[in-house]
């Protein structure tokens, strides 16, 4: 039995107990207190554009069906027939006007109403057996949508997205709201990797300390300018609401154009994100010089953000990915990794950030390969005796008596609480909801 | 890409046998780590496409996803990752993998011209380090050869993997 409250203190102060990323009992108190109340991405409304359109999601082992109705509304459904239990649609995305069970062939219409089912008076007696009214696919507890992205939480009385959001919408419009069209998914490619899912969760949302060393390669063949660590480290971290990221340092006195230039915009693209982001989100590019890379929302879904080489005429072209760590068990994820992109950006923009997209991160780039490595074998390492023994140093920023080595940025034209250079303040961000979650399930 | 029918060509038929040969040889280059003779096997136009596998229904009418793949690559990218490797940094392939890629059933279609296109079912077993399970991915690719000065040489290839949710860490390796 693992002692909660001492793992969770030790977590509080910043040394976090290696086992938490391999250990049952941990994985589980993770599905019954954190996954059974938080607000979980599931799709983007880009993925299901035409009444009918579904995708077939997953929260741990709960299975939803991801669907448009006739009327065009967005409906998240339990995919497991009321009758006998068998998914109702076992396909991962299509379009459906009805699903209907395999087993007796119960057929529910694609908002979930029960539309019929076989031999109703001779097996039921008509309505005086069952009440064929009213009986619908469970929907999913809680479903709520900003950007287009389509949340569900497990508990009946989920806050409204929003307000759970909070500060952290100001960067979340960064990647998903570059202009009124809003952003478009495609994919995801999905793959299992033999990792705790909070490893990558942590990662994105703050450790720009590994990147000069794990992604040492990608500059090493020119493919990426920024990562060293003598520009990663001027690179500012934000923390703000339910989530947290980094960013990288723009050149000196460039203007908000010149800055989105600089990564790769292309002039429209450029003044699509002059009228439709805020004045703050206009400043922290202009004023503060930053420019977004990786984030995290809690629990399990993250961003990135960065503009490699992409021809060998020295082309920067940017793009972006969402990426979801779906856990399996205590050791295994998967990985969801869509590539997003504004939906009115130029189609010639798409085709080349798709394939900046592809060089880097998801099954294949050059990023995400090297961080996979790290994961898996943390993990591994994490589900011995020894793990027990030792407690990961997650402290940095922080002196040893628990105060920050440098004050906050005290300009930063965002919400929250940023800080420039290395610092592990977004994982120990990350690591206490976590701990909240775990503490009781509230939070 | 454009075949002049159906039917494959006969074992027996040297066009075959060459192609044959040719795949069998690639896959000792890239079972021996030899990326740099594994390049020299593709033309510079190299388009290698390996489309995102998805469940769908009997009849829906697709089963890839439209506009996403697990690599969509020219020289430019390929020629990086193969430099991505060569750099003392590329941490998921140092220790490197165990690979061996197992070619069959291979039919060759002739294209009206010197060109050929190939079918042939892959099998790559890809073994890490000595407590992780090996990994496998079954495949079936349809390549373009294209016949230039130097012999055969890899034009296209499109890889259509047999899994929707890919059970390797990643693919730091070429199918």
């Amino acid at each position: 039995m693992i002692d909660l409250p001492a793992v969770l203190a030790d977590v509080g102060r910043g040394m976090i107990p290696a086992h938490i990323y391999n250990d049952q009992e941990i994985f589980a108190l993770e599905r019954d207190r954190l996954f059974s109340r938080a607000w979980v991405f599931l799709a983007h409304e880009s993925e299901i554009p035409a009444p009918g359109d579904y995708v077939v999601r997953r929260v741990l082992a709960d299975s939803f069906i991801v669907v448009r109705d006739e009327s065009g509304m967005v409906r998240v459904m339990f995919n497991m027939c009321l009758h006998k239990g068998m998914q109702v649609c076992r396909a991962e995305m299509g379009n459906a006007s009805h699903f209907r069970c395999p087993y007796h062939a119960w057929t529910y219409r694609n908002d979930g109403r029960l539309a019929g089912l076989p031999f109703h008076v001779d097996a039921y007696g008509g309505d005086e057996g069952l009440v064929r009214k009213g009986q619908a696919l469970l929907p999913a507890p809680s479903m709520d949508s900003y950007n287009g992205l389509i949340f569900i939480s497990l508990r009946d009385d989920a806050p409204p997205l929003r307000d759970w959001l909070g500060d952290f919408a100001f960067y979340l419009d960064l990647y998903t709201r570059q202009s009124p069209a809003g952003v478009e998914l495609r994919g995801p490619q999905r793959w299992r990797v033999r990792a705790n899912w909070k490893i990558g969760a942590e990662n994105f949302a703050g450790d720009s300390y590994h990147t000069p060393h794990t992604h040492a390669s990608v500059v090493d063949i020119g493919l990426f300018r920024e990562p060293k660590a003598s520009k990663r480290k001027e690179g500012a971290l934000y923390l703000a609401g339910p989530g947290a990221g980094t960013t990288y340092k723009l050149p000196p006195g460039g203007s908000f154009g010149e800055q989105l230039r600089y990564v790769g915009y292309p002039d429209e693209m450029v003044a699509a994100m002059a009228s439709t982001w805020s004045a703050g989100q206009r400043g922290l590019v202009e004023q503060s010089g930053f420019m977004v890379s990786a984030a995290t929302l809690f629990p399990n879904l993250s961003f990135v953000h960065n503009w490699p080489v992409v021809d060998e005429t020295g082309a920067v072209v940017p793009f972006v990915s969402l990426r979801q760590w779906q856990p399996v068990s205590e050791r295994e994820t998967e990985v969801l990794s869509w590539f997003a992109v504004d939906a009115a950006a130029p189609a010639a923009f798409k085709r080349q950030s798709y394939r900046a997209y592809l060089m880097c991160f998801g099954s294949s780039g050059m990023f995400e390969q090297d961080d996979v490595e790290n994961w898996v074998s943390i993990t591994d390492m994490a589900g011995g005796s020894m793990a027990r023994r030792l407690l990961l140093n997650s402290r940095m920023g922080l002196t040893l008596g628990g105060d920050p080595i440098k004050p906050p940025l005290a300009t930063f034209s965002g919400p929250g609480v940023a800080y420039q250079g290395f610092g592990e303040f977004n994982q120990r961000h990350w690591l206490s909801m976590w701990s909240s979650h775990l503490k009781d399930g509230a939070w | 890409m454009n075949r002049d029918s159906a039917k494959p060509l006969p074992y027996s038929d040297e066009r075959h046998q060459a192609a044959h040969q040719f795949l069998v040889e690639e896959a000792a280059l890239l079972d021996a780590a030899d990326y740099h003779g594994w390049l020299h096997l593709l033309t510079d136009d190299i388009s290698y496409v390996m489309p995102v596998r998805v469940t769908t229904a009997r009849g829906a009418g697709f089963d890839s996803l439209d506009g996403m793949g697990h690599f969509d690559e020219d020289m430019y990218s390929l020629r990086k990752r193969v430099q991505r490797l060569d750099t003392e940094h590329a941490w998921t392939e140092d220790p490197p993998s165990r690979t061996r890629h197992f070619v069959s059933n291979v039919r060759t279609f002739a294209t009206g011209e010197a060109d050929l296109v190939v079918e042939s079912a892959l099998l790559l077993f890809r073994s890490r380090g000595d407590t992780r399970e090996a990994d496998l991915l079954s495949a079936g690719r349809t390549d373009l050869l294209r016949q230039t000065d130097a012999g055969l040489r890899l034009a296209r290839r499109e890889i259509n993997v047999d899994e929707s949710v890919l059970r390797t860490q990643n693919l730091a390796v070429f199918l």
